[in-house]
């Protein structure tokens, strides 16, 4: 894994370079340019807020802010997995043609959808404003909270798009689990609407739900995420990331040949 | 290991399985199914096709190498060892310095993006720091000729243009070792020159290359040394002259060989009644008819070395055994290399034995090795007598070179001022 990662650090300019056209390339030559960004979250928001907030109503306040929130940090997570899978099996021309470190495509990937992540986040503080939540000292986990989903992100993209080279299929099958994965997932509830017998297994077996439910402590609840599950979270998503680069590492002299 | 050397093949294999190369990609089903029944991966023998076989090679410091070999002979999987997009299956492979390779122009290049723009991801990616694309960024720009064009998206140029900027980015890395996959004879006429001199330079700077090409041209005027892969194996390597001959003689022998293929030819037992014996490339036959006593002559016999302007005249016996129906003679005359110069056919008559003599009073060719093939046939396809390859000569003119040496006066006529 510390080969991996010192290997992304000396690629850190390609990997940069990358993330920046990424973004730039998503949105040039449309009229509304990097707003697009906003306008999907936003869309969301507004569909789910209806439903959930007008027609089946619930007693969560603010629900709107509340689905924001959580919304953000889940699209960063399922944008980089969803085409994260097709990340390396789609770059025959540069996997084929020059040397340089595989890991480069999926970071870029988890990178640019940080990015869009960071820049939406004014957007969602003046939404709260909105309501009248502002983030206070709470917001100081944050970085915390970030770190711990980049490394979580991280390894299951790596995975994915490891094995997604050898077997084409998995592209698809993530695309569905992840339709799935956001509804086991609180964003659009809180997590004690989960019946209690099961409240703790459901936390354990999701760490995206911990992460989320972190986020919502802080901007939308203002309390400090529960230590010990952040903790555990973090600790496994390590011990991901090192299982992740591992089989990356033993994958990679394949991908010339496969993809 | 040597330090004088900067790269080093040794026993190096490398074989693909075939499922990659037919795309077959496994099935997650499949894997699944496998590894519940906690079967190995089955690998019939038949499925690995060898790519390279034992290769042992070394380029050494400051030298620039070529590699030739036909189509799938393995020269792009060997550059592909070499910078380390493939692993070796078996053997080491050594690089010493930093190497760049040329192995497909404009790698990562986005079609939305500006000229200036992909400069830097190119650039990047084929190993050059930020601060070393800003530093050579106007060189580069200039160098691809592409003006205003720069700040236009890549999509919108001509391939020329893609190529010319492609190429401009990637001869500014500035590697100690330089891998080129036969891009040389990019753009045009003027910028195929211009790329030649860059390699030049690269050349006098001390830089190594390693080059894989199909113009023997090229090979035998830039490569200090040379190696002719065929069928993943090194088949000579040495000084590039040697390297093209033998390479030459077998893609002349391979061509000659596919052209046999075409030729119908009479059963083996049948031998001619004089003259050389029937020998598959070289006389064949029904020899119902046919030539005896060929002889080249020059003004006073025979003769093999001519000049240019020197007389020449080709004799032959023909004798019929049996009822043949219009006889003709073709005659071509060749290269030794295989090019035609010359073809004619000739009828003969119906009688049962002639004299044939052909009169050049002038060879009129240039300075090489000929050779004179017959043929003895008729104009609905039958062959009795097919010499191939058994008659020669050569000419010897020092003052030109071509094939032809054609009748020519100067006049010159100083003129005062």
């Amino acid at each position: 894994m510390i080969r991996n990662l010192r290997e992304l650090w000396q690629y850190r300019a390609l990997l940069w370079n990358l993330t920046q056209r990424e973004l730039k390339a998503r949105y040039r030559g449309s009229a509304l340019g990097f707003l697009w960004t906003f306008v999907n979250p936003l869309l969301l928001m507004a569909v789910y807020g209806l439903v959930f907030g007008v027609i089946q109503r619930n007693n969560i306040p603010h629900y709107t802010y509340f689905v924001f929130v959580g919304l953000l940090p889940w699209l960063w997570f399922s944008s980089s997995v969803g085409s994260g899978a097709s990340t390396i099996s789609d770059r025959r021309d540069l996997l084929t043609k020059v040397r340089f470190p595989a890991q480069v495509l999926p970071t870029t990937v988890v990178a640019t959808n940080l990015v869009n992540y960071l820049l939406s986040l004014p957007l969602m503080v003046g939404l709260g404003g909105l309501v009248g939540i502002w983030p206070d000292v709470h917001a100081l986990a944050f970085p915390v909270v970030l770190l711990v989903q980049l490394v979580f992100t991280l390894g299951v993209t790596f995975v994915i798009s490891a094995l997604n080279v050898r077997f084409r299929d998995l592209q698809h099958i993530v695309a569905n689990v992840l339709t799935l994965w956001f509804f086991v997932t609180p964003v659009l509830y809180i997590p004690n609407a989960v019946p209690e017998p099961y409240r703790r297994l459901y936390l354990i077996s999701n760490p995206m739900a911990v992460i989320i439910t972190s986020y919502q402590g802080i901007f939308y609840e203002h309390r400090w995420p529960h230590p010990r599950a952040l903790v555990i979270v973090a600790l496994g998503s390590v011990v991901l990331l090192a299982i992740a680069a591992q089989v990356f590492e033993r994958r990679r002299e394949e991908f010339a040949e496969l993809v | 290991m040597s330090t004088s050397d900067a790269i080093v093949l040794t026993g190096v294999s490398k074989s693909f399985r075939k499922s990659t190369i037919r795309r077959e990609h496994t099935t997650l089903k499949s894997e699944l199914v496998r590894w519940l029944k906690r079967q190995k991966r089955p690998e019939a023998p038949t499925s690995i096709i060898p790519a390279l076989r034992n290769v042992s090679l070394s380029v050494p410091r400051g030298k620039t190498f070529g590699l030739v070999g036909r189509n799938g002979s393995g020269k792009s999987t060997l550059l592909k060892l070499v910078t380390g997009i493939y692993a070796p299956t078996r053997g080491t492979v050594e690089v010493h310095g930093r190497i760049s390779a040329l192995l497909e122009l404009g790698a990562g290049f986005h079609p939305d993006f500006s000229g200036r723009e992909n400069i830097y991801v190119n650039g990047i990616i084929l190993g050059m720091s930020r601060r070393e694309i800003r530093a050579r960024l106007e060189e580069i720009i200039e160098f691809s000729e592409l003006g205003d064009f720069i700040d236009e998206p890549v999509r919108t140029y001509s391939s020329g243009m893609y190529a010319r900027l492609a190429f401009a980015v990637a001869t500014h890395v500035d590697p100690e070792i330089l891998l080129i996959d036969e891009i040389l004879s990019v753009g045009d006429e003027h910028f195929a020159r211009k790329s030649a001199a860059k390699m030049e330079e690269f050349r006098k700077a001390g830089r190594t290359i390693l080059l894989v090409t199909h113009d023997l041209v090229t090979l035998q005027r830039r490569c200090d040394q040379a190696a002719w892969l065929d069928a993943g194996e090194v088949k000579v390597s040495g000084s590039p002259v040697d390297v093209v001959a033998a390479y030459r003689a077998a893609v002349a022998e391979a061509e000659l060989a596919a052209m046999e293929q075409h030729v119908p030819r009479a059963p083996v037992p049948v031998q001619p009644r004089s003259g050389p014996p029937a020998e598959p490339g070289r006389r064949w036959g029904s020899f119902e008819a046919e030539l005896s006593g060929v002889e080249i002559h020059g003004r006073d016999g025979p003769q093999h070395v001519f000049s240019a302007d020197a007389p020449f005249r080709l004799l032959a016996g023909y004798r019929r055994y049996g009822p043949v129906e219009g006889p003709q003679l073709e005659l071509s005359l060749r290269t030794d290399g295989g090019t035609l110069v010359w073809s004619t056919t000739e009828r003969l008559p119906e009688s049962e034995a002639a004299t044939l003599t052909l009169e050049m009073p002038r060879l009129g060719l240039g300075d090489g090795n000929y050779l004179v093939d017959l043929s003895l046939g008729n104009a609905n396809g039958a062959l009795y007598d097919v010499h191939r390859g058994l008659h020669g000569f050569a000419v010897r003119a020092q003052d030109s070179s071509g094939l032809l040496a054609p009748v020519h006066t100067w006049s010159i006529d100083p003129k005062a001022d």
